[in-house]
């Protein structure tokens, strides 16, 4: 007994194996697993349907070759191989949306097939080789694929855009499931699922390099702002540096200022101190030599009032003696006249002589009295000078 | 199992009443017994897609997309059972020292219960979906509903199925307190 493999390539889909072919000394048997189905073709019927088991005694061996000659088993005996699970299948096409745009992409199909639809695949076993492979479906079902679902679907994008969209995808997989009903049923094939893939359109291509050079230019944005931002902090921190350094050495200096100030203003008020003291000095220097010269000063017109009482004493003394000595020189000269009345010796002449002693002793009085008056000199304060003065004692001007 | 338990037996008549091979997993019948049961399972569920595949055809041709769009959700939820139908691990005498589990009776007792249990709730969900495609044909409005039900009960379907798994394996589970 020897094992049987029907299948030798993953791209193997379904095979239809005539077992009266299959001619070996040993009988063949074949395993089927759970995504396998084998349907018995017995005389033109179809017979069992097969999964899960082991199926043995399949073709092959002596017993069959001797039933065969005998006439015991059926003449024709076909074995149908077939993949049930869920297989992809990726069909290219090429088409236009509305704008005009050229889509070029793939539409994913996953189809199934029943354990009950196996037979049916005799529908292309009828007109076709024996080996049921990817490309083979392919070819059966692209064309409709794209006349029927691609065309009517891209037809309904307006733009690449909509090419992206989940209700693309969405109508693409309906359409599909709607469209493609009548063929894959007639296979025996079920659609699981159905979904495109296109490629980059032109448009999109360009809209693609657009944005990359956005986000370049975007980038580049960001990288000059970003160094602007750094310039501008940096020129904030060398600003705000500058200006604590400038206030710092302002405080310096006006620190150094005011102490300058202070040590000036000390100094000032040092020399104002002496300054004071040296006007107080002064002052008092001054009000003593004031006080010296009042005092002089009073002490002169002291001694002035002194001069002039004695002065005034002296005038009246002159003056009294001056009247007693007229006074007794009138009473002379009246005893005089009155004995020369009583002697009879009062002549003219000795009036006359009389008259002119007494004019002249008169002007001998004048002379002593009224030559002072006459040499006097008065001072524009009102002080009468005397004439060994050489300033007003009154008003300190010089006498000229 | 070599006699058939008292207390499964109307689980088994159940089955019986559509699958008139059904034996309840007796011995030597084991694996057509778990095949026959997964092929009844994938059989309702295409049915169930054939009534989707009806309604879909017929609303995205006439543009209600809302509803086309429902029956799709439906069918794929139909491809995924069938998927883990046809896929499931089944229950079966394995070689001695094979290094895999056999279920034992007890095992076997929950499996026929779980098989009833399946097929009765993909026998609804056919029902479901011949009525959201009758309602879409007398046009009285609960056509979306029964649909979105229809897709609910396959849901339910897939993951009630998924504990057959546990079953097989011998796995504890909770009685559910009724």
């Amino acid at each position: 007994m020897s094992n049987y493999r029907w299948r030798d390539s993953p791209d193997t889909i379904a095979r239809l194996v005539n077992a009266d072919k299959i001619q070996t000394m040993s009988s063949q048997q074949v395993l089927l697993k759970p995504n396998e189905a084998c349907a018995l073709i017995v005389d033109g019927r179809v017979g069992d349907i097969l999964t899960e088991t082991l199926l043995k005694s399949m073709a092959g061996g002596f017993a069959r070759w001797l039933g065969d000659k005998v006439g015991v088993t059926a003449n024709d005996r076909r074995l149908l191989f077939a993949m049930t699970g869920p297989m992809d299948y990726w069909i290219p096409f090429e088409g236009q949306i509305a704008n005009g745009e050229a889509v070029k992409g793939f539409a994913n199909f996953r189809l199934r097939m029943n354990l009950e639809d196996v037979p049916k695949l005799l529908n292309y076993f009828a007109n076709n080789n024996p080996t049921l492979t990817r490309e083979g479906l392919i070819g059966i079902i692209a064309t409709e694929v794209r006349a029927r679902v691609v065309t009517p679907c891209l037809a309904t994008c307006s733009s690449a855009a909509d090419l992206r969209s989940a209700m693309f995808l969405e109508r693409f997989e309906m359409t599909a499931e709607s469209e493609m009903r009548n063929l894959l049923s007639n296979l025996g094939f079920t659609m699981l699922k159905a979904f495109p893939i296109t490629n980059p359109t032109d448009m999109e291509k360009v809209a693609e390099h657009r944005a990359k050079v956005q986000a370049q230019m975007d980038g580049n944005q960001v990288n000059v702002e970003a160094q602007l931002a750094h310039f501008s902090q940096t020129e904030a921190l060398t600003l705000a540096r500058i200006e604590v350094e400038t206030n710092v050495a302002r405080a310096k200096a006006r620190g150094q200022v005011t102490v300058e100030l202070e040590s000036e203003l000390k100094e000032l008020r040092a020399q104002e101190a002496k300054w004071d003291s040296e006007i107080n000095y002064e002052r008092n220097k001054m009000e003593i030599r004031v006080d010296e010269a009042d005092a002089k000063t009073k002490r002169a017109m002291d001694m002035f009032a002194q001069v002039q009482a004695k002065k005034a004493d002296r005038i009246a003394n002159q003056q009294n003696f001056q009247q007693q000595r007229m006074d007794s020189q009138n009473d002379f000269q009246q005893k005089m006249m009155e004995m020369a009345a009583e002697n009879g010796a009062l002549t003219p002449e000795v009036m006359q002589e009389m008259l002119r002693q007494q004019t002249a002793q008169k002007a001998v009085d004048v002379g002593r009295t009224g030559g002072v008056n006459s040499s006097a000199k008065v001072c524009s304060c009102g002080t009468v000078l005397q004439p060994t003065w050489k300033a007003c004692p009154n008003c300190g001007s010089p006498i000229v | 199992m070599v006699g058939t338990p008292v207390d499964v037996i109307p689980y088994i008549r159940g089955i019986q009443l559509v699958l008139i091979g059904y034996n309840g997993y007796t011995k030597g019948s084991r694996i057509e017994n778990d095949k026959i049961i997964r092929e009844e399972i994938a059989r309702a569920t295409s049915r169930v897609r054939s009534h989707m595949e009806n309604i879909f055809d017929i609303q995205f041709r006439e543009g209600n997309i809302g509803l086309a769009r429902a029956a799709k959700r439906c069918m794929e939820e139909c491809d995924y059972l069938s998927e883990d139908v046809n896929k499931a691990a089944s229950g079966m005498e394995h070689a001695f020292l094979s290094g895999q589990h056999s279920p034992s009776n007890k095992d076997l007792k929950k499996l026929i219960k779980h098989d009833h249990e399946v097929i009765e709730m993909i026998t609804k969900a056919v029902n479901i979906a011949n009525s959201s495609e009758h309602s879409m044909g007398t046009e009285d409005g609960n056509s979306k509903q029964l649909v979105m039900q229809t897709t609910q009960m396959i849901t339910s379907c897939r993951g009630f199925f998924g504990a057959r798994m546990n079953i097989l394996s011998g796995l504890k589970s909770k009685k559910k307190r009724k």
